[in-house]
Order: structure tokens, then C-alpha cells, then sequence
């Protein structure tokens, strides 16, 4: 290797150019706008539930198939009627004596954006929004005019992909 | 390997390191700007998947694997830029401060080597590379890496000592 000792000297001498003016400084800036990102990234955890919402959730699927219970309850009772004496009205009636879905509304009280995440290793980030809402979804029952009205709060999370810089 | 450098390490790491990774990254475009970009990227991504900071093997494999993607890419435009500067005057930005004409001679010579040589040249010269090093960034052996060191060596030496 002594050989080369003088070309290796020579080679050394050879100074490479320095980086442009700004280069650095664009490294470094680019490395603290990641930084920056990553602090504001939110890393969720997939096996979140969000329990409140379940819970109201299922309390209105219960509620809704109570109601179909009671409808198919009434049914041989008219039924025998029918039977007796059928009329136009009360075949009506029948055909009618279920609840049906008459009005549903979706109020949101509350948006708020939690920043940027990552979801599922994508290398795309997303803003990710949560709306705080109320709803309310009403049946009524056309031949007797009764009408059922349920009432929850619900969240709602919405992911936006974030297009590129 | 954990990996606790700190911002202000990570800053004079780059500092230290800039000079002799746009000098690698020059081998695959000509011009400073894109070595720039290639350097950039490299070290953004060494930097955020929280390699060890001495793992200098690797942000050279980095540097390597973005430039050749970088060609890939590119090679449409590579090949037009390519013949547009042989057909001009083969203007080439160049990669050494050269104060005299031997320098400048000697620089010539540097990019009349073949590439596999160039590189582990580089790497060794101005990036003071341990032959492990580079054997492990270029996925060489470190025999290879040594050999093709001492080829280029006795190539500039035939160029500027004949017998």
C-alpha cells in the first residue's frame, strides 16, 4: 500500500466543492419541519372503541326492535278480526299498523380538527376531524298517528387525506 | 443499536458529512443541484427512521439506492440530458476546488476510472470510509472493496508517474 502513498496524498488535496450557499441550511430546516410534523402526528390506536357511541347505539337498535316485536304481537288479534268481518278500513289498518321512519335530523354542535396521523403505515398523512353530533331519527305510526322519537349524542372522526406539498 | 444523538448532533453530522456525500452522489448526476436533492432526501430518511448516526454504511447505501432510483426514474430525461450536453460543449459543474493544473489533470483522470473503482475511491478518500464500510454500503466483499481501491490507485499513478 506504500506504492500509492504519493497519489493517495496527491488525491487528498483535492478538496471537494462545498455545498451551495443554502444547502445546509434547507437540510436543516427540513429536518426541524419534520420534527415539527411528527410532534403534531397522532399515532391512534386501532382497537379503540369509542363506547359511549356503542352504547347509544345499541340502545337505539334495542328500542327499534322492541317496537317490531309489539307490531308482530298485535298482528293475530287483527287478524281475527279480519277473519269475522274483513272491511276496507280495517285491511287498511293492518296493511298501515306499523311504525315507519318518518324524520331523521343530524345536528353538529362541535367540530375539531386533532391534527395529522398516519393511519394504516400510509405514508400519505391525513387530517383527521371530529364532529361531536345529536341525532334523532322519528317513526310514526300512520294509522294510529303515534309517533317514536329517539334521541343520542354521537361523534363522528373523518379522516381527509392531505395532498402532497 | 439505539440510537441517542441529538438534534445538534444530527446537525453537525451533516455539516461534517455534506461535502464528501454531494462528492458520492455527483457520481451519478452532473449536476450539483440534483446531488443536492439526492444528499437531501438521504439523510431526511436516515435521519427519521432513526438510524444510529455513526452507521455511516448506511446513509452511504442511502445516498446509493436514492440515486440509482433517482436514474430509474428519470432515464428518459437522463438519456435527453445526456445527449444535449455531449452535443454542447460537455459543460460538467465541477466536484473539486482545483487550485492548479495538475489538480485539474488530476481530476480528469478521477473520472476517466470505471465506476465500481470511482466509487470505493470516493468513499475511502473523502469520506474516510473503513474498507468494512464501504464493503457494506456497496454489498461487497471487503476484499473487493480493498482490490478495487488499489486498482484505481495504480491506475492515477500509471497516468501521472509512466516508466
Amino acid at each position: 500500500m506504500n506504492d500509492f502513498s504519493d497519489i493517495e496524498n496527491e488525491l487528498k488535496k483535492l478538496r471537494p466543492v462545498h455545498p451551495s450557499h443554502g444547502f445546509v441550511a434547507r437540510v436543516e430546516q427540513a429536518m426541524a419541519d419534520q420534527e415539527i410534523s411528527e410532534d403534531k402526528i397522532i399515532r391512534p390506536n386501532p382497537f379503540r372503541i369509542n363506547w359511549v357511541g356503542l352504547g347509544f347505539g345499541v340502545a337505539a337498535a334495542a328500542v327499534f326492535l322492541l317496537l317490531a316485536r309489539i307490531n308482530t304481537e298485535q298482528r293475530p288479534e287483527k287478524g281475527n278480526k279480519i277473519a269475522q268481518a274483513p272491511s276496507a278500513s280495517e285491511t287498511r289498518s293492518t296493511s298501515s299498523g306499523e311504525f315507519i321512519p318518518s324524520a331523521a335530523t343530524q345536528v353538529v354542535y362541535n367540530t375539531r380538527d386533532e391534527g395529522l396521523q398516519f393511519a394504516d403505515a400510509s405514508a400519505q398523512p391525513q387530517r383527521r376531524i371530529r364532529y361531536q353530533t345529536h341525532q334523532t331519527w322519528q317513526w310514526r305510526n300512520p294509522a294510529t298517528g303515534a309517533s317514536l322519537r329517539v334521541s343520542y349524542p354521537s361523534e363522528e372522526i373523518v379522516l381527509i387525506p392531505i395532498s402532497g406539498q | 443499536m439505539e440510537n441517542v444523538a441529538s438534534h445538534e448532533d444530527w446537525r453537525s453530522c451533516f455539516s461534517e458529512l455534506a461535502p464528501g456525500l454531494l462528492l458520492f452522489a455527483r457520481q451519478w448526476v452532473r449536476s450539483r443541484a440534483d446531488a443536492e436533492d439526492i444528499v437531501q432526501e438521504a439523510f431526511i430518511r436516515f435521519w427519521r427512521r432513526n438510524h444510529a448516526i455513526n452507521n455511516r454504511a448506511l446513509l452511504y447505501a442511502t445516498v446509493r439506492s436514492i440515486a440509482l432510483d433517482l436514474i430509474r426514474r428519470n432515464g428518459r430525461r437522463a438519456r435527453r440530458e445526456a445527449e444535449a450536453v455531449s452535443e454542447s460543449e460537455h459543460v460538467v459543474e465541477p466536484q473539486f476546488e482545483l487550485a492548479d493544473e495538475a489538480q485539474f489533470a488530476l481530476a480528469a483522470a478521477l473520472d476517466r476510472l470505471p465506476h465500481d473503482q470511482r466509487e470505493v475511491l470516493v468513499m475511502k478518500i473523502w469520506n474516510d470510509l473503513t474498507f468494512a464500510e464501504i464493503a457494506t454500503a456497496l454489498n461487497i466483499s471487503q476484499n473487493t472493496a480493498a482490490s478495487r481501491y488499489r486498482y484505481a490507485l495504480a491506475a492515477l499513478k500509471k497516468i501521472f508517474q509512466p516508466q
